[in-house]
């Protein structure tokens, strides 16, 4: 997991190449992406909800779950090598679950509407709704606590500072060193 | 106040554009270099950045077209703007630290410069640089076409200026624009960068207050009145479907990390450790601002459906009618102030990138060193990118549009497409070859633009765009497994290990 992180996130970006694949060639329902609003210009409406997740449902909900695990990996991989801990893997860990639990909470909520036709409020939302606009949008959160609280421990160490010193140290002296022999000759 | 409607929102734009005059005069005498026309000595504290980097996110897009595409649309278009908690932090862990880096080691000034230090290849820079020319070029037309549709609305409601041509609106509009980021470069654009921030997180934040109180029952009634006309518009994945919605998550959300007059702002910050802050604050702002982009449109849908306002002649329309009907005009006058400030803070940073990729990169890609004058040549430059942007929207506006549809397309699409795999990835894994990086941006502007030449759809609302980014990762890392390992220099190498 640590040093084969590539392959992992590869293999996710494949098996999401697969499923869009799976999508484009599934049976197609008429007005799956919309259709216009019958009385009002400007307006497009979504129709049948059942009949647009018929076929590809389940795929386009796989697709947003590894979309999400993909973007926990690539955080992982903006870490390096050396600092992805347990500590590190369990805190990437837990805010992926917390993400594919909203992700749920959203797809079975919009089936369930589906389903009975009712649906309770949230600040201003129906449930399934509000989990993608309130659920989406702070699923991310713990990704920044992780970022900032977490940089000095994580991403930016003080031997990473004293490192990348020293390199800019070695490319002053490279180029008073290439000054110096500019004069001379 | 309500008699002076037109004359207090004109009297707000007008303060803000002095404002930009003064800015670029003040920020002239602190630009003495390339370096700091470009990307501001790498001097700047972590407040301003992080107002200069979301302030450039939302475009004057987030302020017409989302609220547009929130009307016309539903809840299909929110998922542009949830997905930016993910987007910024993918954005920091990817790109921030390293860009900084290699800039200070290598003495970059521009994207192209990074990926030319990492990859150790011309070629990329070439790529990198002719994607951002061709993506500046159809951004900044629109953006420049917008302030002056806008402009021409607002003084079209005077009695004086009540016959104001869309060419005088170009012309005025991007005089202001060229003044400032000619005689300021970045420096006066991340400073107006500050003021047009501020401005859209107290806009955003107004019209939201007064969005909630359009109807008795606040939201729930507003999404309600939608929910009985067309449940689909206001469940999770809107009008437009589960993979239109899916598709702007992917590309919004990632796409982020590949934005180039973004991610060159990451470069500027005085001290790596600013990050840890910087990104909280920067996606505060963003999310603050945007408030604006969901609440208009939601109560715009269901204010026309329950027929208390008449259906808009363009979803584009649903700011301006909002603030026409439902606000006072104190608020209307910031709101516009915000709008422009959104519009400029967009266009000042693509003028700058691709005035750097035209007198820095492609220069060096082709013979190897820039050209002599940076700095002059850079305000030359600038003059005439905006010039010939400002030509290219009105040409489309009047005689056809299909030339801007095109190079529109080389919008935020293709550069998730063709930039993140190669700067956000490529950054941290010290196995991606050039091959890769090739294939990717070739895979990129190919079935982008060819998409859009041969009107090529998917179904189910999968869209171009994100055919070309999933295309894209899986081969740049693909390829770049398959060829032989890079040899890096030793410099970027112990970088990389950071």
């Amino acid at each position: 997991m640590r040093s084969n992180l590539i392959y992992i996130i590869f293999a996710v970006a494949a098996l999401m190449a697969a499923i869009l694949l799976a999508i484009c060639l599934a049976e197609t329902v008429p007005d799956a992406g919309g259709r216009a609003h019958a009385e009002i210009a400007g307006l497009q409406v979504g129709g049948d909800g059942t009949a647009r997740l018929q076929y590809i449902g389940p795929l386009a909900f796989l697709f947003q779950c590894l979309l999400l695990t993909q973007i926990a990996l690539l955080s992982l991989l903006g870490v390096a090598e050396r600092y992805r801990t347990n500590e590190l893997l369990t805190y990437m860990g837990g805010t992926l679950a917390i993400t594919l639990f909203i992700a749920w909470k959203m797809f079975s909520g919009h089936s369930a509407f589906l389903d009975t036709g009712e649906t309770a409020y949230f600040m201003g939302f129906p449930t399934a709704t509000a989990w993608q606009t309130y659920g989406t949008w702070l699923g991310a959160i713990p990704l920044i606590l992780i970022y900032s609280f977490g940089f000095n421990k994580f991403i930016y160490t003080k031997e990473d500072e004293e490192k990348f010193n020293a390199l800019l140290a070695e490319k002053t002296n490279k180029l008073s060193e290439a000054e110096n022999s500019d004069r001379a000759t | 106040m309500e008699a002076f409607r037109q004359e207090i929102i004109i009297g707000a734009v007008v303060g803000y554009m002095i404002f930009c005059v003064l800015t670029g005069l003040w920020a002239m005498r602190r630009t003495h270099n390339s370096s700091d026309f470009f990307i501001a000595g790498r001097g700047l504290g972590p407040i301003v950045v992080s107002l200069a980097l979301f302030s450039s996110t939302l475009s004057g897009f987030g302020f017409v077209g989302g609220p547009g595409l929130v009307y016309s649309i539903g809840v299909s278009s929110f998922w542009m703007v949830v997905i930016s908690s993910c987007g910024y932090a993918l954005g920091f862990y990817l790109v921030a630290k390293r860009i900084r880096m290699i800039a200070e080691l290598r003495d970059c000034i521009s994207l192209p410069d990074i990926v030319a230090a990492r990859y150790g290849s011309e070629a990329v820079r070439f790529m990198i640089a002719i994607t951002i020319v061709l993506g500046v070029m159809g951004y900044l037309a629109t953006q420049i076409l917008a302030m002056a549709v806008v402009m021409q609305a607002i003084l079209s409601g005077t009695e004086a200026f009540a016959n104001v041509g869309l060419v005088t609106c170009v012309v005025i509009s991007s005089a202001v624009l060229i003044f400032y980021c000619v005689t300021g470069g970045i420096i006066a654009s991340v400073y107006t960068d500050v003021v047009q921030g501020s401005i859209m997180i107290v806009a955003g934040t107004l019209i939201l207050f007064t969005a909630m109180n359009v109807f008795d029952g606040g939201m729930q009634e507003a999404t309600s009145i939608i929910l009985a006309d067309d449940y689909e518009t206001v469940m999770p994945y809107g009008a437009a479907g589960i993979m239109a919605s899916l598709g702007w998550f992917f590309v919004f959300g990632l796409g982020l990390a590949g934005q180039p007059h973004l991610i060159t702002k990451m470069m500027m910050n005085k001290n790596i450790r600013d990050n840890r802050s910087i990104l909280p604050m920067s996606l505060f702002g963003y999310v603050m601002a945007a408030l604006l982009w969901i609440s208009i449109g939601i109560v715009m849908r269901a204010a026309v459906i329950d027929g208390v306002v008449d259906p808009l002649a363009l979803p584009d329309d649903a700011a301006s009618v909002f603030l026409s009907v439902f606000t006072n005009p104190l608020l209307a006058g910031i709101v516009f102030a915000g709008l422009f400030a959104a519009i400029m803070s967009t266009s000042d940073a693509f003028l700058n990138i691709g005035t750097a990729a035209i007198i820095h990169d492609i220069p060096k890609a082709i013979r190897g060193k820039s050209i002599e004058n940076e700095l002059f040549w850079a305000r030359v430059v600038t003059v005439l990118l905006a010039i010939v942007a400002a030509s290219f929207a009105l040409y489309s506006h009047f005689r056809d549009a299909t030339l801007v549809a095109l190079l529109g397309a080389f919008g935020w699409g293709t550069f998730a497409a063709s930039i993140f795999p190669v700067v956000a990835v490529g950054l941290n894994w010290k196995g991606a070859t050039v091959a890769g990086a090739v294939t990717a941006i070739g895979t990129a502007l190919t079935i982008n633009f060819g998409s859009q030449l041969a009107g090529i759809t998917f179904p189910y609302g999968v869209s171009g765009q994100l055919v070309a980014f999933v295309s894209s990762m899986v081969l740049f890392i693909g390829v770049s497994l398959v060829t032989k390992k890079p040899v890096l220099d030793n410099d970027i190498k112990l970088m990389m290990d950071i």
